[in-house]
């Protein structure tokens, strides 16, 4: 336990920790619990690591192992840390169509990364998603929460600017 | 509120007609911003701010903002709709916060439809 | 920050631009500093407002005033006026025209008036997130009547007389399915939706969840009543945050009304339920999968039976409905299940809703009848596709589904039409596609997702979408193989049987569909390693370069251009084009149909700056190749064709001659195109190069004529037939014999010979012509007829966008005063004395669609009017007129008197010794084709001698190296393509003179630097 707690305490502060333990306390016996747990501790730390899973698993009961074959089941769960911008582009179909994947290679050159990366500096982490549902905007490039619609190639240096 | 009865439903139905027509002093003016995530993410809310930043400024208590969800046609977001008293919904289109403020002061003070931004008029058919 | 007292927002779109709106900025920005308002006043260009017939437009903030037509010698008065004295400048103001009349109505605009609101009945009209806006719209009256007047069996009955199917995409009864679950036993049940939309392109479910969430909320209520569930689940993805909230507003209010919980309207039902989050699995969206996630495990899904309805989530029996059917539900209640079947088809009963994007003009949600018709949704509904592209297919059911490609527009879209054509309904995700959709790339796309998407549980799913997705990618990087598209369609049936989910069972389904319909573009990847549609980038360096048929360096010579250097410019542009002065000026560039630049704002003038290269450099100089083959090869027709195959040979080293029966060379180039189009001495510049090199051309010799066919036969080895397609086309009309009755080409022909005659009166059409046709032949006959003078009439039984002809030529045609008479079509023609006096028509109206996609016009009865003319241009397509061939030679000509070409060849005949190409092959076609025909039978006839002697192929000598800059502009800016100036419409009204004058330098360089440079690796 307490080495465990040692691999947490490299990543996460205390107070991170007992807020993990709320959130697994807060649903302990519910049934089905392991994926709401998994969603309000990734919103609360920003990603799960194995330690983390560990202590989920110790929490709820669960084998590591399900908890670990859960995590990496989902597209939503990460367990690697991520850039202070998150920048996703919508690779759904009307996107697509509509140039998304001429959209792509520029923000990867922009960038310097590939799909599921973290700049080295840790201020973007570019990602793929699967429509967005905003296909009236084809194509959209999301950074954090501001959609960026009927974006075009040559004025994608201009918008990753304006993040810093 | 507490728990309703099945007839209460028709109650509820009266009350929100009641409230929600337009009469001269009270509710002259109804804009409905639509607000689905397609107009969310082209700009409605800064319309809506705009709508009620406009209000407050001209003092007006004659005019209520309200929300909606999308309209359909997401390629033309955001959009909004302004009913006035006795004459037939104008559905603006395109809208931003310039164009908010010239609806606003243009059409929903003064009466004059502002044309080039607008996409009809009237309301769709429901069967 | 900065604070400005007033915005000033000038409209930058490409029609402001055009009108002026950069000198008018210019002005400004000069009259602001001028004036010290810099700091107060900002300046601000804004995209295109769409009122360009009125530009340049700006608006003037915060006081909203909008100022049409501006110049720039009105700025210095309208600065002092309204921004120093504050008052609004009068006579620039925009004159509002009678305000209501203008303004359509819902039901007059078409994207609204062909819906039929059921599901989305209260979009835009209620505040979702207050329940009293919904039960004023008769919500929960469905769910009112079913708690208190029915017994479970009879809901269930009028579900299943309703003939609702599922609308998550399998369109399984609804009723059905409730009636198994209602039959299970067991105390405890779940009543799940489905919110799960995860399906790329398909927002139906979000948009029904955030504008009307009760609706989904009556509609579960409504179903446990029916199955006997106390307890439920929506199962929304994570990516739909504004949805979740409003469910869980709406869920928050219900509750305390007590239409969810305990005792629902006091009836001593119960029922509640909660929203579960999704994290993002595709496969989710299958019913057990879902249920599996639920439960907090990985979610695969799991063998059926048992059924979902029998063991289900936790194994107690339970219903999986999607959003849009939960949400018929309660007005299915309310109105009975015979309102509800009054609408649709025979098995596809009520409306169904639509994620209608991509490329159409409309993009957004649609409710429509089961059974409207392809066409409807993607023309009327959807407003056709932006920017004048041809519409090509929609993909229906997203990865799951096909693709209903333009021959089906007239396809009634249900359920059983839709299978039966190869795809499926799905959710309602319908995306449209235009002619730069490239089907191999879509099928890749989807396999993509798939295989991405496999949860990995049964092996034909995980391994099979990996193998298809590896052939699939192999064919789109030019890696493809013979027996690859059997191989395809082979794993795919496999799949499809023994996938355990509708995930895996679907998969196949992208591939499939996109063989049945585009197996050409396949093949064409496969074999020619070309992408037709110039999407699939490992096959090419830049799409221009590609689309072009004799693939002309295209961002070389832009680049050369840029760096000045013409002459260099002009040897790259020989390299591939025998004829570049000519192609710069009437070339229909389908280079620049695929031109990247078009995303940001307009392709590049690719073809007007070959021209500026052409008028601009000294001509490289050609020396005459020594005959050093003993092979003889004859040339018929010169052509673009047959000039292109002699150049050729005769570069190899062979004796070449060129039989042309008119007094020049050219062929449609000499004679159908008119010389204020292309000026003769640029078309015999380019012809002299070529008999300089040692071509014979012998003029006045009709084979079959002036010397028969045997004769040439047995004097040359090879014969290249390239005679051209220069036989109007009849229409098959009463009094088309008569005198003054021409065909178009005939026409164009004698006036091109003639035109002294012509031109002097000598010959003469009359005062009133009509020219019958819209394809460019017409064109031309017309404004040749304006120039000697006529009233001239366009009768063409289509719409504007319908015509063949290259939009600018229409927009040249109407300067010049020709008027243009649509949906209208000739009946026939009236005269005297055997001279034709008039010509009666049919109105015409627009019916079905034809394969090409365009509106097939059908005759309106009664509608017959007669317009008095001198002259009637019949101007309706070509043939070739291949008489000159005799019956018993073995070349074998097809039923629309084309040559025919042998199996697998793209120049050989049925009669090994002769070539054919061009027109005479393919039918009247463009300029460009004809040189890429050419260069292909150069090469043949010459590989076939090779090979009958044994000889390696033919080694092209080396190239002069020429190193291309490359310079690129770093901050591109948005630009419109540059305009080609004209003469005016009355100084070119009675000549011949070439109406486009030319790029000068500064305008080349300056457009040339607009090119992106696609071909560059950096």
């Amino acid at each position: 336990m307490k080495a465990e707690n040692d691999d947490l305490l490299k990543e996460f502060t205390p107070e991170q920790i007992a807020e993990l333990d709320g959130i697994i306390e807060r649903h302990k016996g519910e049934p089905g619990a392991l994926i709401p747990v998994l969603e309000e501790a990734q919103m609360a730390l920003g990603y799960l690591p194995v330690p983390v899973q560990k202590r989920i698993a110790g929490g709820l009961n669960l084998p590591l192992s399900r908890v670990y074959g859960v995590v990496t089941f989902y597209s939503f769960f990460t367990m690697t840390p991520r850039g202070k911008h998150i920048c996703r582009i919508c690779l759904g179909t009307a996107c697509y169509v509509r140039g998304g994947k001429k959209i792509a290679e520029t923000l990867e050159k922009e960038l310097g990364i590939k799909e599921g990366e973290t700049t080295p500096d840790r201020m973007f982490t570019y990602e793929s998603v699967r429509c967005l549902g905003a296909c009236g905007l084809a194509p959209v490039v999301v950074v954090n929460e501001d959609v960026h619609g009927r974006v075009k190639a040559a004025k994608i240096k201009e918008m990753l600017s304006e993040y810093n | 509120m507490a728990k309703i009865k099945i007839e209460d439903l028709k109650k509820i139905k009266d009350k929100v007609k009641a409230e929600t027509s337009l009469r001269a002093g009270e509710r002259r003016v109804k804009v409905t911003v639509h607000m689905g995530t397609c107009g969310i993410a082209s700009g409605a809310r800064e319309v809506l701010d705009t709508l009620i930043s406009e209000i407050e400024e001209a003092g007006v208590t004659d005019v209520v903002a309200t929300t909606s969800g999308c309209m359909g046609l997401c390629s033309r977001e955001p959009e909004i709709t302004v009913e006035i008293m006795e004459q037939e919904p104008i559905i603006y289109e395109y809208m931003d916060t310039n164009k908010m403020r010239q609806v606003f002061r243009r059409h929903i003070l003064k009466g004059e439809v502002q044309t080039p931004f607008v996409l009809a008029k009237g309301a769709e058919r429901t069967k | 920050m900065k604070v400005f007292r007033s915005h000033l927002l000038l409209c930058g779109g490409t029609g402001c631009h055009a009108t002026g709106s950069l000198k008018v900025k210019k002005a400004l920005l000069a009259e602001l500093d001028k004036r010290g308002l810099s700091d107060e006043i900002k300046v601000v260009e804004t995209g295109c407002n769409g009122f360009c017939a009125m530009g340049p437009i700006m608006v003037v903030y915060p006081d909203g005033i909008v100022y049409m037509l501006i110049k720039p010698e009105d700025i210095p008065e309208l600065v002092e006026e309204h921004l120093i004295k504050g008052r609004p400048l009068e006579r620039l103001l925009y004159k509002e025209p009678v305000t209501e009349e203008v303004i359509p109505t819902m039901q007059e605009i078409p994207f609204f008036a062909h819906q039929e609101l059921r599901v989305l009945r209260n979009r835009g009209l209620i505040d979702p997130e207050k329940i009293d806006e919904y039960i004023a719209r008769d919500g929960y009256a469905g769910m009112a009547k079913a708690l208190t007047e029915m017994t479970p069996e009879e809901i269930v009955k009028t579900v299943l007389d309703s003939g609702l199917r599922g609308r998550g995409g399998a369109g399984f009864p609804a009723g059905l399915k409730w009636q198994f679950a209602a039959r299970s036993k067991g105390d405890v049940k779940y009543v799940l939706c489905n919110a799960d939309e995860g399906d790329p392109g398909a927002f139906m479910d979000r948009s029904v969840l955030e504008a009307d969430p009760h609706a989904v909320l009556e509609g579960m209520v409504i179903a446990a009543r029916a199955i006997g569930s106390h307890y439920g689940y929506i199962y929304c993805r994570a990516e739909y945050p504004l949805a979740i909230q409003r469910l869980n507003i709406a869920i928050d209010q219900a509750k305390e009304y007590g239409l969810l919980g305990e005792n629902i309207l006091d009836t001593g039902f119960d029922f509640d339920l909660e929203v579960y989050q999704g994290a993002g699995a595709f496969v989710c969206g299958e019913e057990t999968a879902l249920m599996t996630s639920i439960e907090g495990k990985r979610g695969m899904p799991r063998p059926r039976p048992p059924f979902p309805a029998i063991s289900g989530l936790w194994q107690k029996p339970s219903i999986l409905n999607n959003v849009e059917t939960l949400a018929n539900i309660g007005q299915i209640i309310l109105n009975g299940s015979e309102w509800y079947a009054g609408i649709g088809t025979e098995r596809s009963k009520g409306t169904k809703v639509f994620a209608l994007t991509g490329d159409v003009n409309n993009v957004g949600l649609v409710e429509v009848p089961m059974g409207t018709t392809l066409g409807t949704i993607v023309y009327d509904i959807g407003g056709g596709i932006p920017k004048g592209k041809k519409f090509k297919a929609v993909q229906l059911g997203g990865p799951s589904g096909g693709m209903l490609p333009v021959q089906h527009l007239n396809a009634g879209v249900d359920y059983e039409t839709v299978a039966e054509l190869g795809a499926i309904m799905g959710s309602g995700g319908m995306i449209a596609m235009n002619e730069d959709m490239c089907p191999v790339d879509m099928a890749r796309f989807f396999m993509d997702f798939c295989q991405d998407e496999s949860c990995g549980k049964c092996t034909p799913c995980r391994e099979g979408t990996k193998r298809m997705l590896e052939i699939l990618t192999n064919i789109c990087e030019g890696r493809g193989q013979e027996g690859d598209l059997d191989l395809l369609e082979e794993m795919a049936d496999t799949i499809k049987d023994s996938a355990l989910c509708g995930l895996g069972q679907t998969a196949p389904n992208p591939v499939l569909s996109t063989i049945r319909y585009f197996r050409d573009e396949y093949e064409a990847h496969i074999k020619d390693k070309r992408c037709p549609a110039a999407v699939c980038t490992a096959l090419f360096k830049s799409p221009c370069q590609h689309t072009c048929p004799v693939e002309m360096d295209i961002p070389s010579y832009i680049a050369l251009v840029q760096a000045e250097r013409f002459e260099d410019a002009y040897k790259i542009l020989l390299r591939t084009n025998p004829f570049p002065a000519v192609c710069g000026r009437v070339c229909d560039h389908k280079c620049q149909s695929k031109c990247r630049r078009e995303t940001l704002d307009e392709p590049i003038a690719i073809k007007f700056l070959k021209r500026f290269i052409t008028d601009n450099a000294s001509r490289p100089g050609v020396d005459a190749v020594p005959v050093t083959r003993k092979e003889k090869i004859a040339v018929i027709g010169a052509g673009p064709a047959g000039l292109t195959a002699a150049r050729d040979l005769a570069s190899r080293g062979y004796k070449v001659v060129v039989f042309e029966e008119l007094p020049e060379a050219g062929g449609m180039l000499r004679y159908g195109i008119p010389a204020y189009r292309l000026p003769r001495n640029i078309l015999a510049g380019e012809i002299d190069d070529i008999s300089a090199l040692g071509v014979e051309i012998r003029c006045n010799t009709r084979v079959g004529r002036n010397v028969s066919f045997e004769t040439v036969n047995e004097e040359f080895d090879y014969i290249y037939l390239a005679s051209g397609a220069h036989k109007s086309q009849k229409m098959g009309v009463e009094g088309e014999d008569m005198d003054g009755v021409f065909g178009g080409v005939e026409f164009l022909r004698d006036f091109n010979i003639n035109e002294d005659a012509w031109l002097s009166g000598e010959k003469t059409l009359g005062s009133r012509v009509a020219v019958i046709g819209g394809g460019n032949s017409a064109i031309d006959a017309a404004r040749c007829a304006v120039r000697l003078g006529a009233d001239v009439t366009i009768l063409y039984r289509r719409l504007r966008q319908d015509m063949p002809a290259a939009e600018e030529e229409i927009q040249a045609a109407e300067h010049e005063g020709i008027k243009i008479e649509y949906l209208v079509a000739p009946t026939n023609i009236t005269g005297e004395n055997g001279k034709v006096s008039g010509i009666t028509c049919q109105r015409m109206e627009l019916g079905d669609f034809d394969r090409s996609g365009r509106k097939r016009p059908v005759a309106i009865e009664g509608s017959e009017f007669t317009l008095s003319v001198d002259a009637v241009i019949a101007a309706i397509g070509q043939t070739p007129d291949v008489s000159f061939v005799p019956e018993d030679s073995g070349v074998s000509i097809n039923k629309w008197s084309c040559f025919d070409l042998a199996d697998g060849s793209k120049s050989q005949t049925t009669d090994a010794g002769f070539f054919a190409g061009g027109d005479a092959v393919t039918g009247p076609d463009t300029v460009i084709e004809a040189i890429a025909a050419g260069h292909q039978a150069a090469q043949d006839i010459d590989q076939t001698i090779r090979d009958k002697n044994g000889e390696p192929p033919y080694e092209a000598p080396p190239e002069e190296e020429i190193d291309i800059p490359l310079m690129i502009e770093e901050e591109t800016e948005e630009r419109p393509q540059a305009r080609m100036p004209e003469l005016d419409a009355l100084s070119r009204k009675n000549n011949l003179t070439e109406v486009e004058l030319g790029f000068s330098k500064e305008e080349a360089i300056k457009e040339a630097i607009r090119c992106l440079r696609c071909d560059a690796e950096i």
